[in-house]
């Protein structure tokens, strides 16, 4: 119950006080043009609570321990006493008295605050030191004030402010007086007139500076109001956006450069180790890749394409066609090469690379499938709610979804994962001798069978772009039904004993596979996202485009790849960018399932482990970067196309 | 007309075509038009097949300790009397080992702050960069939209160490260091977390949301100008009113987004166990994976019910925010 409470309390205190903040700007801001001293003596009060603050939050002052009341009172009185020096200024006319106004007011503030400094803090005062930093920065802020009103005066014919170089003087002498008077002096050392000076003399020239300025008229007044409203609208914004990203992208970048500790300078050994590392880039069994199996499939699709191709080039005189008879092979065998290269390089960039090219591709190949099967037809919204529904569930809750489907137990009990129950039946069956077998046999025959009369069908009808796909279609069962009849097939091995045992799949032990059991765990979420997106952009393809290509006689396919596919192909690509990004970021699979072990290591867990476990931050840092680098030129697409767009 | 005309446009199906020719064809093209129909029944077979996972362990909660050890989940359709309620009361119990009602209100915690802030900051700022001019808004808008780029893990470190320890800057000649923020020991709360979540939407939220009032008509704003009406008014009489689909389009992708989230909740707050969510609690749950496996059915359900409310009461809403929101980092 207290945690229902002091949820409760966080959630409206957090909610509360930023309405409360934005809402009392808004009216602090209403006040500017019809009550200037209202106004003045708000913003004087909210930069004097400002002050407190930053002194209290540098334990500079006294009395900044523990508790709410003994911390908030030094930025109160401040609110105060700086909300009556500002009406004081505003009651004062004339520039002279504004000015001495102004001084005196600094001074009063700089010596009560020099009073408040604790015996610790105060500045062993070097007065060389003090007028050397005055000036010199004072004459950098004449100079950058000096710059920007030439640059206003050339940007509009407006009356220049002649002051501005000695206004830019004033702020560039008090920052040079604070960093003479506290950052450059000995801290501790000092006695309590020194911290007085230290402290009244910045204040002192602030207070000239803000005495030098003429209270605004009433259309000055009407356009600071309109100028701070864009302010207080975007400020919490970037506030926000600052604070949370932008300068921790900048100190990221910082820390990749520094060592493990952050103490030392490292130049760029954090990128090298990277990428030197044999757990993230490893070729040494490089030349397993061709003698694997994957490899010689694909290159035997890679020549079906070429053949394919050298045919259609004499009959069409194109030799790459866009449609079923080309592509198919063709994707096919370059994926299936991809596969054999990525299970034989090793590391944690090579996984990222797999991960990228099978969900990248299976993502979008299945939701695309899935958007033009369920066009148009009965229930289609259930359809598509129960394939995008997994994108509802969150990535951990999926990968334990994923790991009840992926059990293995041992060959002398009986499997709880469904694949592995299958995969073992399969093996029971194919091995086995009864009447299920022979079931299992005929039915694999009549479909060998049904594949050959298709072709056979295409082949008399002259219809030859319909044959090679129900052509790959058969090979493969053939080679299943060869296998089923012959040695077996499925979760099964023959022991010392010579008998037939069961065995299951470890799809979370065994590499390099394991990858891909993983990768099918995020293909099952991002088909959703897939489908979504494409099959609101086939309902978007002119009906008459098809209907035109049908009474010319198009196949179904032709319509496919001739004018759908082409008229969808930017949301392809959309689909393909994002998912890029999304895969090559990918985290909550790997950290879950297998927390990187059994060479499943992704860059965003690595990053994670030597950050936050092996405390690594150059490391980390570095990692972080590289991720950043690496999703920097689609992002850079990407976000070109939303403003395109916008 | 074109309402007839529409079935027959796009509602030939393959197999209602190919039916013609079967009667002709004889014993082969009545193989093949059995095949051709199979795209159809290919389609109910992935439906199937997505759903099978899910279904499975739906089932697997309901079953009881011993049948979960001992058989696969579809053997319950052949003893229906296994099926029990116990894992979930023993999950959702205040006493239980899972501990999962404490983390699911540090999931609220988390989720509701983490939604309703950034909804209400995107939206002022969304508004200044439509319909309030001032210098450099094209720039400063590019920027923000352009921050989309950056992946979470490049903040991450920084900011645990904000949260951590605060913010300090060390002069480079003087050899002083100022704190910026104080150590405010932020490191382990769910603070941390939707602080960081705030951040992370806000670029996007803001480009979500700008484009929507940007593209509110124009008349409105200046027949408010003329009835004398400031931008506070404008933003909350106007915008707000008429931009409600388009936050609550933001709004469900972010609190699901943010009652999913893993990596920033472990990184913030994952050294707390009284402050992490129930996305680290199962995670750790299925981590053990000795003793309580039985829960780990259930208490992954527990922690999906929320967002598969949310997912079928208010899927139009979702599937927008998520066409708008693909681009997330």
């Amino acid at each position: 119950m207290d945690k229902v409470i002091s949820t409760l309390i966080t959630v409206v205190v957090a909610v509360g006080a930023s309405a409360i903040l934005w809402i009392g700007a808004n009216l602090v801001f209403n006040q500017a043009r019809n009550r200037y001293q209202r106004f003045t003596a708000l913003i004087f009060g909210a930069v004097g609570f400002l002050v407190g603050v930053v002194l209290h939050g540098n334990h500079v002052t006294v009395g900044s321990g523990d508790g709410f009341l003994r911390w908030i009172w030094l930025p109160a009185a401040a609110a105060v006493v700086f909300a009556f020096v500002g009406i004081g200024l505003e009651q004062t006319s004339g520039a002279t008295p504004r000015r001495v106004a102004g001084i005196v007011a600094g001074v009063v503030i700089g010596v009560g605050v020099g009073l408040l400094v604790r015996a610790e803090r105060r500045p062993e005062l070097d007065v060389v030191a003090l007028a050397v930093w005055t000036l010199a920065v004072a004459l950098v802020g004449a100079g950058i004030s000096a710059i920007l009103n030439a640059r206003r005066r050339s940007a509009d014919h407006d009356t220049p402010r002649r002051s501005d170089p000695a206004n830019g003087a004033l702020i560039g002498g008090a920052v040079g007086a604070v960093l003479g008077g506290w950052g450059s002096a000995t801290i501790g050392t000092g006695s309590a007139a020194e911290a007085i000076v230290a402290s009244a003399l910045p204040a002192a020239l602030v207070g000239l500076r803000l005495g030098m300025t003429r209270s605004p008229d009433l259309p000055a007044r009407a356009r600071l109001s309109g100028r701070a409203r864009s302010w207080i609208f975007l400020l919490p914004a970037m506030l926000f956006i600052f604070a949370s990203l932008v300068v921790p992208t900048i100190r990221t970048i910082y820390l990749s450069l520094l060592d493990k500790r952050s103490k030392e300078f490292v130049r760029l050994s954090n990128y090298a180790d990277t990428f030197t590392d044999p757990n993230s880039w490893n070729m040494d069994d490089w030349t397993n890749m061709f003698t694997s199996r994957l490899f010689f499939i694909g290159i035997a699709a890679l020549l079906i394409a070429i053949v394919t191709g050298i045919v259609a080039k004499k009959r069409t005189g194109r030799a790459v066609e866009i449609g079923n008879p080309t592509m198919a092979p063709l994707v096919i065998g370059v994926l299936l090469v991809l596969f054999a290269a990525f299970t034989s390089f090793r590391g944690t960039i090579v996984n990222n690379l797999w991960w990228v090219v099978t969900v990248v591709f299976a993502s979008t190949a299945m939701g695309l499938a899935v958007a033009v099967l369920a066009d148009n037809v009965k229930h289609e919204k259930l359809a598509k709610s129960l394939i995008f529904m997994p994108l509802a569930i969150s990535l951990v809750g999926a990968s334990i979804i994923w790991r009840f489907m992926y059990v293995t137990t041992d060959e002398s009990k009986e499997q709880r994962g469904v694949i592995n129950a299958i995969w073992v039946s399969l093996g029971k069956l194919s091995t086995g001798s009864g009447l299920p077998t022979l079931i299992g046999a005929v039915v694999l025959g009549v479909l060998i069978v049904g594949l050959g009369a298709v072709i056979v069908r295409a082949l008399i009808r002259r219809d030859y772009a319909q044959a090679p796909l129900p052509a790959v279609a058969a090979v493969f069962l053939v080679w299943v039904f060869v296998r089923y009849l012959g040695s077996g097939i499925g979760g099964y091995e023959t022991n010392n004993a010579g008998e037939i045992v069961a065995r299951g799949i470890g799809f979370v032990q065994e590499p390099p596979w394991n990858n891909f059991w993983l990768m099918i765990i995020l293909i099952w979420i991002q088909t959703g996202f897939a489908m979504v997106i494409l099959s609101a952009a086939i309902k978007a393809v002119p009906g008459e485009l098809i209907e035109a290509a049908r009474v010319d006689g198009a196949t179904p396919s032709q319509i496919f790849w001739r004018i759908t596919l082409p008229q969808i192909s930017t949301t392809i690509g959309v689909v393909v960018t994002t998912l890029i990004v999304l895969v090559m970021k990918v985290f909550d699979i790997v950290k879950v399932v297998t927390n990187g072990q059994f060479g499943t290591q992704v860059l965003a867990n690595e990053m994670a482990q030597q950050a936050f476990t092996n405390n690594d931050t150059g490391r980390g840092a570095a990692l972080a970067v590289i991720l950043f680098l690496s999703v920097l030129p689609v992002m850079y697409f990407n976000i070109r196309r939303m403003q395109r767009e916008a | 007309m074109s309402a007839q005309m529409t079935p027959v446009l796009t509602h030939p199906g393959p197999t209602a075509l190919e039916g013609g020719h079967v009667k002709k064809q004889g014993v082969g093209g009545r193989i093949y038009g059995m095949l051709r129909a199979i795209p159809a029944s290919f389609l109910w077979i992935i439906v199937a097949i997505w759903s099978l996972p899910t279904v499975g362990l739906l089932i697997s909660s309901f079953r009881s300790s011993s049948a979960q050890r001992s058989t696969g989940w579809w053997k319950v359709f052949g003893d229906a009397d296994e099926l029990t309620l116990q894992n979930y009361r023993d999950v959702l119990s205040a006493s239980s080992t899972a501990k999962l009602t404490d983390s699911l209100l540090n999931s609220a915690a988390i989720a509701i702050p983490a939604t309703i802030i950034p909804i209400a900051i995107a939206a002022f700022a969304a508004y200044a960069f439509a319909w309030i001019d001032f210098k450099g808004r094209k720039w400063l808008f590019i920027f923000t939209v352009s921050l989309l780029a950056i992946p979470l893990q490049v903040a991450l470190i920084p900011l645990l160490q904000l949260y951590g320890g605060g913010a300090h800057l060390t002069l480079p000649i003087l050899h002083k260091t100022i704190t910026l923020v104080p150590d405010l020991d932020l490191a382990g709360t769910t603070t941390a977390v939707w602080l960081t979540h705030i951040g992370f939407a806000l670029p996007f939220a803001i480009f979500l949301l700008h484009n929507y009032i940007a593209g509110l008509p124009k008349d409105l704003f200046e027949a408010a100008r003329i009835d004398g009406a400031d931008h506070f008014t404008v933003f909350w009489r106007i915008v707000l009113p008429l931009s409600v689909p388009v936050l609550a389009a933001f709004g469900i992708f972010q609190f699901l987004w943010t009652w999913n989230d893993y990596l920033v909740a472990n990184t913030m707050a994952g050294s707390n166990p009284d402050a992490i969510p129930t996305t680290i609690r199962i995670a750790n749950l299925a981590g053990d994976f000795g003793q309580k496996i039985n829960l780990l059915p259930a208490a992954a359900f527990v922690q999906a019910f929320i967002p598969l409310i949310v997912f079928f009461a208010l899927q139009r809403y979702f599937v927008r925010g998520l066409l708008a929101g693909s681009v997330k980092g």
